[in-house]
């Protein structure tokens, strides 16, 4: 066996002096048979010609030899390896532009695989995280489709259950952690006391929480991420045993988390449940609607999905009868599990495989347009390989010369493709991050190299097949006519035809994708949000609770704060707010939807409650972001705390409960009729949730008579911005311990909120753009060799009368005729696949017919200008020249 | 090729230069001439396949090469039978005899 491998690999270092041997054995052969023919009575001379008549071709027989001999292949490969490098080396041009086109195809596929990859088909980096499941409980009668749990509900799961190993609850809050030289507002994941357990995370530094730390009167104890260990406490190694006071209490740090992402939120600490005073306070507990909480799951080993689903639908059936005051049969309770990875990844898989989609189809337009550049070049290099083929090579070893060279273009394209992926990756992670936090996992590793090699080895054969199978039929033809009139073969020619129909097919339905995104994109801009964004500073107040027990105390602290910043000159208004509009927090938060009930419209049995978003405001809230009052009045500090309870709404709440009628003096509820709140007013409808959310029914409650709000807005004559340092020291000699966060504008918060349109836009408009640019090269290519390639004819069309414009046609139609071919078939292809794009799309139809007459034009145009530049060298032929060059 | 000559059939032109070699170690040059003499002049080999062939014998490690001085004196490339070359030689030449007797067989039945 080794022998034989041995033998194989033999000719890689001995090439030189086995082809000697060969070399020197052939002669010997020769001279011997010479010999013997002088001994017959030759002369020498005719001795040595009926030697090499007898023997043959030698170098044939020496390309059999090769052939014959073990490890042929192997040095063959290293021959059509250096041969080919030459013929790049000698066509720079060539080598050039296939090299980039495809390095830009598969550059693309390689950023985009590497996402698809880290975010949707890498195992979570977690023991055995297949088996990990989310616990869904949902009302769908009510509308609600994802319930958190209660801790009520969360016991009866944990315990009635009998396909899961373990039930764990986790959310999130913000605290403040005091200890250190500035108070800080840290991110709290509330856990049970086996969420890392149940999860399979082993700590990095200290330990994990134990069993018990979660009971109630436990002694508070704490774990930070990795992330905030490394980047707030500078790695400190010490850190386990050391106390911060959150809470008002003392809460001593176990252990650090290792560098995994975290699910289902980043967070930068980890606390037990005992430890959230909201979630231990026993009222909190003992109610059964009192729901916050998120709850996985890990599967028995072996047990499917589809049986917890079943085993966890069965005990809310149980629930719904054993408390029907809880699940109402008009909200249609029920419950359900998914697997954590699809539940991660839900909102980006669509999104990303379009991405996937695209970028094949980029990769298959360079392949096309690369395919024909070698057609192109065979056609030049027809006598070279003919006469190769005439010397002794044979059909498969110029076929593997071929697609050595091919396969050498795309490992180049390949490995310039990945620099362009590393390029891009950044970009692509922050898109990512949008959707998913597993964008962190996103890396280029070596199964993403594999890929690259993968699809670049790939690419070369398949557009190296292509021509290289088209050439053999021709190659007779090619010799007899000899010269380099040799013609097109009619089979070549529609094969180059198809491939240029196919390239501007591909690239309608790309450039389609991409219209239609931007005309989404600028529908969503000229969306009017219902307020005005500009210079308007937006602050985060993260007061330390537990110092803010009544509202009183809290009051006080906002109209304090209030009223110095109002008393900067810059400063035209300011106001406190429960949120504001396209506050990136509230928009991944989603609307607060409560229910409520108006005066005189009792429920009837099995109508849900109607429900309405809801926030609190201080009175300058409405002139500071200038979200106009439509009728009745808005609030004043005359609304204070022992006046009657106000409200207002939006136009939607308006339109929606009243229609006609006048709301103004009617009251609501939210406690089911205890107590009573006036609709004193109606303003405009805000883009609250995104610009290409629909406006949810809203009120609107003062500050003064529930004091929630913990963002300060603030309208200045300046740039909002340079405001920032002067309401951050404000804040502090107001109370030193409130941190302050998220400091942005209101302009920016509205550029955010478009950012992951726009960086689709950006993406699918590169990709088509991308497509075009080869599109159109592919073209210009294929119309430049039609002119050389009929010069001779045309020549005679000139010399018997043609004019030059008549001949400029005759070219021009051939290459139009394609583009319109190609122009069909995508009309076609982007009818079709449209609808896959639709829930990218905001107030465009995926057939929209503006964008898709847009795309026709510019294609047309494109491919108009692509023929017409090499079509111009027709002009330019000097008919006697053209005949007599033949 | 000229008459009272035979084309070599397919296949037996391996099995020809194994027989050779089952004597003695011999150039290229040497097996074409010895098979053309032995066959008394009937079998003559084609020069252009008697060396891919040898190079594929050589491949598969039935036969094995190496310089040494010719009858003239001068340096030749002497191929010699291996142990399984040896082994092939042998299955050959039953599979030979069993298709020469059957064809032997069917010409004499008619």
């Amino acid at each position: 066996m080794w022998r034989r491998v041995a033998r194989g690999l033999r000719p890689l270092w001995r090439r030189g002096r086995m082809e000697h041997e060969m070399e020197a054995e052939l002669r010997f052969h020769l001279e011997r048979e010479a010999e013997e023919n002088i001994r017959r009575g030759m002369s020498p001379e005719a001795a040595r010609a009926a030697a090499r008549r007898s023997f043959g071709g030698v170098d044939q027989v020496k390309e059999e030899c090769r052939d014959a001999r073990g490890g042929g292949l192997v040095e063959t490969l290293g021959q059509d390896l250096r041969f080919g490098f030459r013929v790049l080396r000698h066509n720079p041009g060539f080598a050039l532009l296939a090299t980039l086109t495809l390095a830009l195809g598969i550059g693309a596929n390689t950023a985009i695989f590497s996402v698809i990859y880290g975010v949707l088909v890498r195992p979570l980096p977690y023991h055995e995280g297949e088996r990990l499941v989310v616990l869904k409980q949902r009302t769908p009668l009510a509308g609600v489709e994802e319930l958190p749990f209660s801790v009520k509900e969360i016991e009866d799961y944990r315990g009635r259950n009998r396909t899961l190993e373990g039930v764990v609850e986790y959310h999130t809050m913000t605290f403040l952690l005091l200890g250190r030289a500035e108070p800080e507002r840290v991110r709290v994941g509330v856990v049970s006391a086996n969420f890392f357990d149940l999860l399979g995370v082993p700590p990095a530094l200290g330990r994990t929480f134990r069993a018990g730390e979660d009971g109630h009167g436990a002694e508070p104890v704490l774990i930070l991420s990795h992330r905030y260990w490394r980047e707030s406490h500078g790695g400190d190694p010490g850190i386990v045993g050391r106390t911060f006071r959150m809470n008002d209490r003392a809460h001593t740090v176990v252990g650090v988390l290792p560098a995994i992402p975290q699910y289902p939120q980043e967070n930068d600490v980890y606390m037990p449940v005992s430890a959230c005073p909201t979630r231990s306070a026993a009222g909190f507990i003992g109610d059964r609607r009192a729901r916050m909480m998120t709850v996985f799951g890990r599967l028995k080993p072996g047990v499917p999905v589809t049986q917890a689903q079943a085993d966890l639908a069965t005990i809310a059936g149980a629930l719904r009868q054993e408390y029907p005051d809880a699940y109402p049969a008009r909200h249609g309770y029920g419950a359900t599990a998914a697997p954590l990875r699809e539940e991660l990844t839900r909102q980006a898989r669509p999104t990303f495989l379009i991405l996937l989609g695209t970028a094949g189809l980029v990769l298959l337009i360079a392949c096309a347009n690369v395919a024909n550049l070698m057609l192109a070049r065979l056609m030049r290099r027809e006598r070279e390989m003919a006469l190769r083929a005439a010397l002794g090579a044979s059909r498969g070893r110029l076929i593997r010369q071929l697609l050595t060279e091919s396969t050498l273009l795309a490992l180049a394209g390949g490995g310039l493709g990945l620099l362009i992926a590393a390029g891009g990756l950044d970009l692509l992670v922050a898109f990512a991050a949008r959707f998913t936090t597993r964008a962190g996992e996103i890396r280029i590793d070596a199964l993403i190299l594999l890929f690259t090699l993968a699809i670049s080895v790939f690419t070369g054969l398949g557009f190296g097949l292509m021509p290289a199978f088209s050439f053999e039929r021709d190659l007779l033809a090619a010799l007899k006519e000899g010269g380099s009139r040799a013609t097109a073969g009619a089979g070549r020619r529609r094969l180059r035809d198809a491939l240029i129909v196919a390239q501007v097919a591909v690239s309608f339905m790309l450039l389609t994708g991409a219209g239609l995104m931007i005309r989404s994109l600028l529908k969503l801009q000229q969306v009017d949000p219902g307020f005005n964004p500009e210079k308007v500073l937006t602050i985060g107040l993260n007061p330390n609770w537990s110092k803010y027990r009544t509202r009183e105390q809290y009051r006080d602290f906002y109209r304090r704060l209030l009223e110095r910043v109002e008393r900067q000159p810059e400063v035209l208004s300011a106001a406190v707010g429960s949120t504001y509009p396209l506050n990136p927090e509230g928009i991944s938060f989603g609307p607060w939807n409560r229910n409520y009930v108006i005066e005189g419209r009792p429920l009837a049995d099995g109508e849900p409650a109607p429900q309405a978003d809801f926030r609190t405001v201080s009175p300058g809230y409405f002139g500071t972001i200038r979200l106009p009052l439509i009728r009745g009045r808005a609030f004043t500090e005359q609304d204070h705390e022992d006046a009657p309870e106000v409200a207002l709404i939006n136009q939607a709440l308006a339109r929606h409960r009243w229609g006609e009628e006048d709301p103004i003096g009617k009251r609501v509820s939210f406690n089911r009729g205890e107590t009573w709140i006036t609709v004193v007013g109606v303003v405009g409808d805000v883009k609250q949730y995104g610009l290409n959310r629909e406006v949810t029914d809203e009120f609107y409650r003062p500050m003064a008579q529930f004091p929630s709000g913990n963002n300060l807005l603030a309208r200045t004559t300046a740039d909002p911005s340079s405001l920032a340092r002067t309401v951050r020291r404000l804040v502090h000699e107001v109370d030193p311990e409130t941190a302050v966060t998220d400091v942005h504008t209101l302009e920016e918060a509205r550029r955010d909120s478009l950012a992951s349109p726009r960086l689709m836009t950006l993406l699918l408009g590169l990709f088509a753009g991308l497509a075009l640019l080869i599109t159109a090269a592919g073209i210009a290519g294929v119309i430049a060799l039609t002119v050389s390639q009929r010069t001779h004819e045309i020549g005679i069309r000139m010399a018997l009368g043609a004019t030059r414009a008549s001949v400029l046609g005759l070219v021009m139609r051939q290459g139009l005729a394609l583009a319109v071919a190609g122009l069909g078939l995508g009309l076609l292809g982007a009818l079709a696949l449209a609808r896959l794009m639709a829930h990218l799309l905001f107030d465009v139809e995926p057939t929209d017919p503006l964008t898709l007459l847009a795309v026709t034009a510019l294609l047309l145009v494109v491919a108009t200008i692509a023929c017409l530049v090499p079509a111009q060298r027709v002009t330019g032929i000097d008919p006697l020249r053209a005949l007599r060059a033949e | 090729m000229g008459k009272g000559k035979a084309d070599l059939l397919q296949g037996t032109l391996d099995m020809l230069i194994l027989k050779t070699l089952a004597l003695e170690a011999m150039h290229g040059w040497g097996i074409s001439q010895r098979i053309q003499q032995v066959s008394g002049g009937v079998l003559s080999i084609n020069q252009g396949s008697l060396y891919p062939a040898l190079y594929r014998l050589e491949a598969q490690g039935w036969i094995a090469a190496e310089w040494g001085a010719s009858e003239n004196n001068r340096q030749a490339k002497y191929y010699r039978l291996t142990r399984a070359g040896r082994r092939q030689l042998e299955e050959e030449t039953r599979n030979w005899e069993r298709l020469a007797a059957a064809i032997g067989q069917v010409m004499e039945a008619s």
